[in-house]
């Protein structure tokens, strides 16, 4: 995702949560799906039986196609929301 | 216990709920997400500090301020995953993300607006293809556009919204691919004269892609996308008058992103799991609750409006959302000034049925689903899968579903339902309303165990007479 | 009108269709009506258990035979044999485990008690919170979703006419047998066997005979895929939990807990307050369970009598006419009782005894 040429758009401070063991920075308040977007990760999980990658969809909490773990839970990055030091896993395949 | 609850706070469901404390009604609204505002006046990201007001953010600053300084109880970030109704004709409301785990009340309104229509095509389920409704939540929230390059494709006019904004945005975008003729736009033409502001702000969004040289490509359709863990282009391919693709025409695109949709739909989730009828109708978006014209469902103390009751889009929605809150204050004895102005709604109804009438899916559309395509996003059902179940006998979803496990996945059923229904059609020579819907089943979205209930005592489990020997 | 076909079978579930197979084989012509789709009733959405342990002691023969029969169905109707354990948590629920299971195990069940700490060997995942269980390694569990699937492939096959979408609103019967409409279409038949499972007493009632036929509304629940957090079957010692994992990973959870509606109503409905506890005492039981997602719940009805012994054989006070039904634990019996009950209608002595509708019913004892 890109902020392109808006620069008149003011957005908050950045901060930096984990990813799959890899740090990545996004805004402070903005959900995980568009801070992952930001930093160019699409490919949160592969799907069961076809194996096939998956990424956010419907960006609306619909699809459940970007569900991540955080805690042990999973819950949608397109409705959850990054905090400082959030340690989010990938869904592990089944 | 409330007098009434309204579900959804898109412009529709909203309104209604201001209306109706107004009115001296104890009301509650409930949404999933942060704010007021729904798809479309959705409310922004925390993250985003300041940004230049569009009319969009305007009209949504102005309903959000409007529902603070009325007495409606508004829950935010809260989830209806059950509906049920009680035997003394009340609604009970199973939630979560509230302090409350269930809400009572006399009369329902449901407002859960529209749902996307996706047309699966090879590779559709690769990381990068957003719904054409998704890229219009990540430009209104995050007030981003996807990186790289964009393809946008589908039908209708939010083609061209997503196009322009992304641009708007600062984004790329590298073609749009329009199932629609230029032809079919002409022709919808003159019912949304009936709106020219409107008018003037699609053609302001078409003018910007012919000043930054963006190819339309007119009566295309996607034949499949490609690459491998992301998107690295799509092939097109002309289509015939009823979408069928014409062989010998396929095209390659670049492109990092693709932003694919087909219309919109109404959501009709809740109001099927609350019992209400349905009936189908391609003018509408496809099924809809059966109501009368304030919104008035088939059961009593059950209402529905917006675009979950008919796609008749943003304009219309907080017109229907006040006829349902008059409906609602009727019911209950109280008179309330009419403040619907009819003519206003024919005319933001007229409007919405032309933008809709660009969505209705054609029978060659069935044929872009490839035998390899998966169509069940959730358990990776393909379509040969499919057309043997049908083949060999099972002619309602509810049976393909069982054969297949096709909507059986996390999505309930969402995302395939509708392709389901496509190929049934071109099978059977059914007409949707013979084919129907699967049976609506709670919870609404997943839920854990621990979301809807606290820890158990095991003592206070209340165990019912044990099964006979 | 003259009678097309020998029998027609109202009610396309297990009984039903399983019926319709012995018969034609037998030489008869039977025809299907079903309001639906073919399984689409209890058959198509129940827990899929196949449990001896949940079996009651006088239909263990029964339930024997039945077994042998989904194992013979096999891949088909996902059929897997895993072993199953029945928990108890409390001293009564102990006594209540040891009293039924050594029953059953007289009856014919191949039951055995095992240790909490045998059962911690075998099933790491379960509550540490145990004080006694019973193990069959004969249980194992079908996928009830694949029920209409097969039978529709199986009816076709052996060219018995079905017709799916025929609700049956009104039964005539004349000198030659029975004329059965449904919104203007007939179907006319010298015999009639009525296997509409929950739907049974209204079937009965347009033919003019009451049954003290009820239906219960049970309550199961599918979480979405999970890793491997058991293998067997497990079942509770009050009946109410039965609780799978597929080989997909996706958790059934189910134990009879009771839902809302009435079958002349169409589909019942799940109800939060019976919902909530059945899913409270599967956490309670596989506390794993906590952090899964649970995607669906659905009820379905399940019919039964006051004793809850089966109505198979004629229709009192009327000729040629059966009834089929109202089987606990009717999807492992089903296969095997419809055999039965084709053998009867076709005059055949049945290998194992029918349940005579017009004996005197008891109300059943609840302990
Ligand atoms: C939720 C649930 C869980 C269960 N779990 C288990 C389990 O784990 N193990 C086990 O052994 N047993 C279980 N059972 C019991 C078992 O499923 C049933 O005993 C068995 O399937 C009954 O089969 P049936 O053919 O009699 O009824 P059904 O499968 O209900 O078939 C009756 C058919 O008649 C049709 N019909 C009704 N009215 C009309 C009409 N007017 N015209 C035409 N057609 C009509 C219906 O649509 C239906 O298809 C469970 C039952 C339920 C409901
Ligand atoms: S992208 Fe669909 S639920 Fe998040």
């Amino acid at each position: 995702m890109t902020d392109g040429n808006n620069d008149h758009i003011l957005r908050s401070k950045e901060i930096s949560f984990i990813f799959d063991g890899v740090s990545v920075t996004g805004h402070d308040g903005e959900t995980v799906a568009a801070a992952l977007l930001r930093g160019g990760i699409t490919h949160l999980r592969n799907a069961p039986n076809s194996g096939t990658p998956r990424g956010m969809f419907c960006i609306m909490g619909a699809c459940q196609e970007c569900v991540i773990e955080i805690d042990g839970r999973k819950v949608e990055a397109c409705r959850t929301t990054i905090s400082e030091g959030l340690v989010i896993r990938r869904v592990p395949d089944v | 216990m409330f007098d009434a609850i309204v579900i959804g706070a898109g412009p529709a469901g909203a309104n209604a709920a201001i209306i109706l404390s107004e009115n001296g009604l104890k009301t509650a609204l409930i949404d999933e997400q942060r704010d007021a505002g729904g798809q479309v006046w959705r409310v922004k990201s925390k993250s985003i500090l300041k940004a230049p007001i569009t009319e969009a953010v305007e009209q949504g600053d102005a309903l959000r301020d409007r529902l603070k300084s009325s007495n409606v109880t508004a829950k935010f970030n809260c989830r209806v995953w059950h509906i049920e109704r009680q035997e003394n004709g009340h609604w009970q409301l199973s939630v979560v993300g509230d302090s409350e785990k269930k809400l009572t009340t006399k009369a329902l309104i449901i407002a859960t607006g529209a749902q996307e229509r996706v047309i699966p095509v090879p590779g559709w389920t690769l990381p990068g293809v957003f719904g054409l409704a998704g890229a219009t939540a990540l430009f209104k929230e995050h007030m981003m556009a996807p990186m790289r390059r964009t393809i946008v494709a589908g039908n209708g006019p939010l083609l061209f919204y997503v196009a322009s904004e992304t641009l708007r945005l600062g984004g790329r975008v590298s073609a749009v691919i329009s199932l629609n003729s230029r032809m079919d736009w002409l022709k919808s033409l003159p019912a949304m004269l009936s709106n020219p502001a409107l008018i003037g702000q699609g053609l302001k969004w078409i003018f910007t892609l012919y000043k930054n040289r963006i190819p339309i490509y007119w009566q295309h359709a996607i034949k499949a996308v490609e690459g491998e863990n992301t998107v690295d282009g799509v092939t097109i391919c002309k289509v015939d008058q009823d979408w069928a693709p014409v062989a010998g025409t396929d095209q390659y695109i670049h492109g990092e992103n693709l932003c694919y949709g087909q219309g919109l739909m109404p959501a009709v989730e809740a109001t099927r799991l609350a019992g209400a009828d349905h009936h189908y109708d391609e003018k509408l978006g496809g099924w809809v609750p059966t109501i009368d014209q304030w919104g008035r469902t088939s059961m009593s103390g059950l209402y529905a409006c917006g675009d979950n009751a008919g796609i008749y889009g943003a304009l219309a929605a907080p017109i229907r959302g006040s006829l349902a809150a008059e409906a609602v204050c009727e019911d209950a004895g109280i008179n309330l000034k009419k403040r619907v102005d009819s003519k206003k709604l024919k005319a933001a109804k007229n409007f919405g049925l032309a933008a809709t009438a660009l969505t209705i899916p054609r029978s060659g559309l069935e044929a872009l689903i490839t035998d390899e395509t998966e169509v069940c996003r959730c358990e990776g059902i393909i379509r040969q899968e499919i057309d043997f179940e049908i083949k060999t006998g099972a002619q309602s979803p509810n049976a393909i579903k069982s054969g297949t496990r096709c909507g059986m996945g996390p999505c309930g059923g969402r995302y395939c339902m509708e392709a389901i229904a496509l190929i049934t059609q071109h099978r059977t020579r059914k007409t949707r309303e013979e084919i129907g819907l699967p049976t609506a089943r709670p919870p609404l979205r997943p839920v854990t165990i621990d979301d809807i209930s606290d820890d158990l005592d095991y003592d206070d489990l209340p165990i019912p007479g044990v099964s006979p020997l | 009108m003259m009678p097309i076909f020998d029998i027609a079978i109202i009610g396309g579930g297990i009984m039903g269709c399983g019926a319709a197979l012995r018969l034609a084989d037998g030489g008869m012509r039977p025809i299907i009506l079903e309001q639906g789709d073919i399984g689409q009733g209890a058959s198509g959405v129940n827990a899929g258990t196949l449990s001896m342990q949940i079996k009651r002691v006088k239909l263990m023969p029964y339930a024997i035979r039945g077994h042998e029969e989904w194992q013979h169905m096999g891949d088909a109707v996902g059929f897997h044999k895993t072993g199953g354990y029945t928990l108890a948590f409390n001293d009564r629920e102990a006594e209540l485990l040891h009293d039924r299971m050594s029953m059953k195990k007289e009856a014919g069940a191949n039951i055995s008690f095992v240790s909490p700490k045998q059962l911690n060997e075998f099933e790491p995942h379960l509550a540490g919170k145990v004080i006694a269980a019973s193990y069959c390694p004969d249980d194992g569990y079908a996928n009830s979703s694949l029920t209409g699937q097969y039978y529709r492939k199986k009816i076709d096959e052996n060219g018995i006419n079905f017709i799916e979408g025929f609700k049956v609103t009104n039964i005539r019967s004349t000198s030659e047998g029975y004329e059965i409409a449904s919104n203007g279409r007939t179907v006319v038949a010298s015999r009639i066997l009525i296997a509409c499972g929950g739907w049974s007493k209204h079937i009965a009632a347009m033919l003019g005979v009451e049954l003290p036929i009820r239906a219960r509304i049970n309550t199961v629940s599918v979480t979405e895929r999970a890793p491997r957090l058991i293998s067997g079957v497990i079942g509770h010692a009050t009946g109410l939990l039965t609780m799978k994992q597929k080989e997909n990973g996706t958790i059934l959870i189910g134990g009879g807990w009771q839902g809302k509606g009435r079958p002349e109503e169409g589909r019942g409905q799940v109800s939060v307050d019976s919902l909530v506890p059945n899913l409270q005492l599967a956490k309670f039981v596989l506390p794993a369970l906590s952090n899964i997602r649970i995607v669906r719940s659905w009820t379905g009805f399940e019919a039964n009598v006051p004793d809850f012994y089966p109505l198979a054989g004629a229709l009192p006070n009327r000729d040629n006419a059966f009834i089929l039904g109202c089987v606990r634990g009717g999807f492992t019996i089903g296969p095997y009782i419809s055999k039965l009950m084709g053998d009867y209608i076709l005059g055949k002595e049945p290998e194992m005894p029918l349940f005579d509708p017009a004996r005197k019913m008891e109300e059943g004892k609840l302990i």
